[in-house]
């Protein structure tokens, strides 16, 4: 009798369950695609995403903690130091070795190297996959003048007053026992300097337009190199490390989703020396 | 056909040679005419129903299918995918057996292809009026397992051996079930004619309607004739996440599309019997198709078949494929009982003039 009823269940069972499931499957004909046609349209990048990185270079101090901190060494710098001035030659990333794990970021101190959204890293070739972040090598015009500046200052008056924070102690701005001070300075005047830094780090164009965006770097070069100096000179390491993280909280507006992810790691490093 | 021969005739007549009218000339030119037109309208039909069936697939999962290739939402994929076959290298492998290998293909595209031979396109649209022309189809299909079990044997792989001798078991198993429920249609109408199936459905409305058990050999002829073009959830000879391909894994380029167009092209056959044989063929009800042109009963039958298409794809991307147990107990347990059942009742019907629709 249970074999009757069984056989019977089945075909009533087969029979539902497959208009059923042929009811679900129409009603997803009628839906909208889920997926994007990639190259055409793309699906938006959280803003946490680590790609490909990019460097301010006019921030950089040379202080190597992010090739120090990564853990597969595919960051290689070189440069030469006249002094405060810089002459850059390399400041390479290996996206072969690359894990994308972002320990670079926090160990700046000048908070000057980000990831961007940037994901299509692929290329032809393995040697194209070592990419140079430097917008610039060399001295450039105004670096040999400030070479000169300084040399003629040695040679001549030795102390001039040279108010835009001329020595602020001395050649070691970088150094592991200002090193706490240093970020939790930086981390103020940061948040005044992103709107001079951040339109050129929008991430419609990353990587592409960097040349482009070096050149309208320039101008703003100036102003967010000596503003850190000016936040160096007046000694606010004095306030508490947290205190300067809400205030990136609230980036210009121009910056987008960029600029929100390098107040969210400014916060972190500014919460960092506080925590430990 | 015999329009075609005659027409042949008098184009040598014309040509001056009326002396050859009479031998095999005529004959040989309607014959390369039909598989001409017969070839060129599968291949199309095959490129169609591949892209359609991406597209079906695509958008029953949520996405869009291919979009690139042509403009039009990828229209052109299923052209260049075949320019692509054809291109490709032939591989035979060094331990297949060659002529075997060869010659596989072949017969289970003939087995389709012969099919089509005895569709009623549309009033007066048939290559050959066969006056078994329903056994006709259901005997030449069953060529194409003799070519898979060839595909399977001759690749000397396992695999291929696998999918045929799965293909073997179910296409014989669900024969038996699908020719009794073809038996319904054949004790109501009296004749294996296809095209006095529309002729009778002309006059009395469609055939699925015409008594109880109609639609259960309907349902049954079509589950069945799934497990004949290797449909899923029928699609164990090719079982892709088990047995790599089946009976064509080692079949590459041209000789594999083969394989293709016949899956296909079988589609195309079964969904024509189904449409002719229950849903009226080109006759429409309510409207006289039958003193129309040709082609408005042409485009009636293809509707219908293509709507038969898209049942099969829809029901290929809805359920999961079975066991081989599975479908063994189905084909005897459930279809061919209940095949036995409805032409008993059809016959009792019949006998005692009973019908559903008063048409």
């Amino acid at each position: 009798m249970t074999g009757i009823r069984d056989y019977f269940g089945n075909i009533a069972s087969a029979l539902t369950t497959t208009v059923k499931g042929m009811g679900v499957t129409v009603r997803h004909m009628g839906r909208d695609a889920i997926t994007v046609q990639y190259p055409h349209a793309r699906l938006p990048i959280p803003p946490s995403y680590r790609g490909i990185h990019v460097l301010e270079q006019e921030k950089c101090i040379d202080c190597r903690l992010c090739a120090k901190a990564c853990p597969v060494d595919c960051i290689e710098i070189e440069s030469v130091h006249h002094g405060r001035v810089l002459e850059w030659q390399k400041f390479t990333i290996d996206y072969k070795k690359c894990i994308f794990c972002e320990f670079c970021i926090p160990p700046c101190p000048k908070d000057c190297i980000h990831m961007t959204a940037e994901y299509e890293a692929a290329t032809e070739h393995p040697d194209s996959m070592i990419e140079d972040l430097l917008t610039w090598t060399g001295l450039r015009a105004e670096d040999k003048r400030e070479i000169e500046a300084s040399e003629l200052k040695k040679a001549g008056k030795p102390a001039p007053p040279m108010p835009p924070g001329g020595k602020p102690g001395g050649p070691a701005p970088g150094t592991a026992s200002s090193f706490g001070t240093q970020t939790a300075t930086t981390a103020a005047p940061g948040s005044a300097a992103a709107p001079g830094g951040a339109p050129q780090r929008a991430p419609a164009a990353p990587a592409a337009a960097k040349p482009a965006a070096a050149a309208a770097a320039k101008p703003a070069a100036p102003a967010a190199a000596v503003k850190p100096e000016a936040g160096g000179v007046s000694p606010t390491g004095a306030t508490p490390p947290a205190a300067p993280a809400p205030a990136p909280a609230k980036p210009p507006s121009a910056a987008g989703d960029m600029a929100a992810k390098i107040a969210a790691m400014k916060a972190k490093l500014g919460q960092k020396p506080g925590g430990s | 056909m015999e329009s075609l021969i005659g027409l042949f005739e008098k184009l040598l007549g014309d040509l001056g040679h009326a002396d050859l009218a009479g031998t095999a000339l005529p004959l040989a030119g309607a014959y390369a005419v039909c598989i001409g037109t017969l070839l060129g309208f599968i291949t199309v039909y095959a490129m169609f129903a591949i892209w359609m069936e991406r597209k079906v697939a695509a958008h029953m999962q949520i996405r869009y299918g291919p979009m690139e290739t042509g403009g039009w939402h990828g229209w052109a994929q299923s052209v260049a995918d075949a320019l692509k076959l054809l291109f490709k290298e032939d591989i035979i492998p060094s331990g297949a057996n060659k002529v075997m290998f060869w010659i596989a293909p072949a017969i289970v595209f003939c087995g389709v292809f012969a099919g089509f031979v005895a569709i009623p396109f549309a009033m007066g649209v048939q290559i050959a009026d066969v006056n078994l022309g329903l056994f006709f189809i259901i005997a030449i299909a069953s060529v194409e397992v003799v070519g898979v079990i060839m595909a399977g044997w001759a690749s000397n792989s396992k695999y291929s051996l696998f999918g045929a001798v799965r293909e073997a078991a179910q296409v014989v198993s669900y024969e038996v079930p699908a020719a009794v429920a073809l038996l319904v249609p054949v004790l109501v109408v009296g004749s294996l004619r296809l095209g006095d199936f529309n002729a009778w459905q002309e006059q009395h409305g469609w055939l699925i309607l015409h008594n109880p058990f109609a639609p259960v050999a309907a349902l049954i002829y079509f589950i069945a004739s799934l497990a004949g073009c290797k449909r899923a959830p029928f699609d164990l000879p090719e079982a892709e996440s088990e047995l790599v391909s089946g009976f064509h894994t080692e079949y590459s380029g041209m000789r594999f599309s083969f394989f293709f167009l016949e899956e296909y092209a079988s589609m195309f056959v079964s969904s024509a019997l189904v449409s002719t044989l229950f849903l009226g063929g080109w006759t429409l009800p309510f409207v006289n198709v039958s003193h129309m042109p040709p082609p408005v009963g042409a485009v009636v039958l293809l509707v219908k078949i293509f709507a038969m298409i898209f049942v099969q794809m829809w029901l290929r991307w809805t359920l999961p494929r079975l066991r081989v147990d599975q479908v063994m107990s189905m084909g005897y347990k459930y279809l061919l009982p209940w095949a036995f059942a409805a032409v008993v009742g059809t016959a009792i019907f019949e006998t005692l003039g009973w019908r559903w629709l008063p048409l």
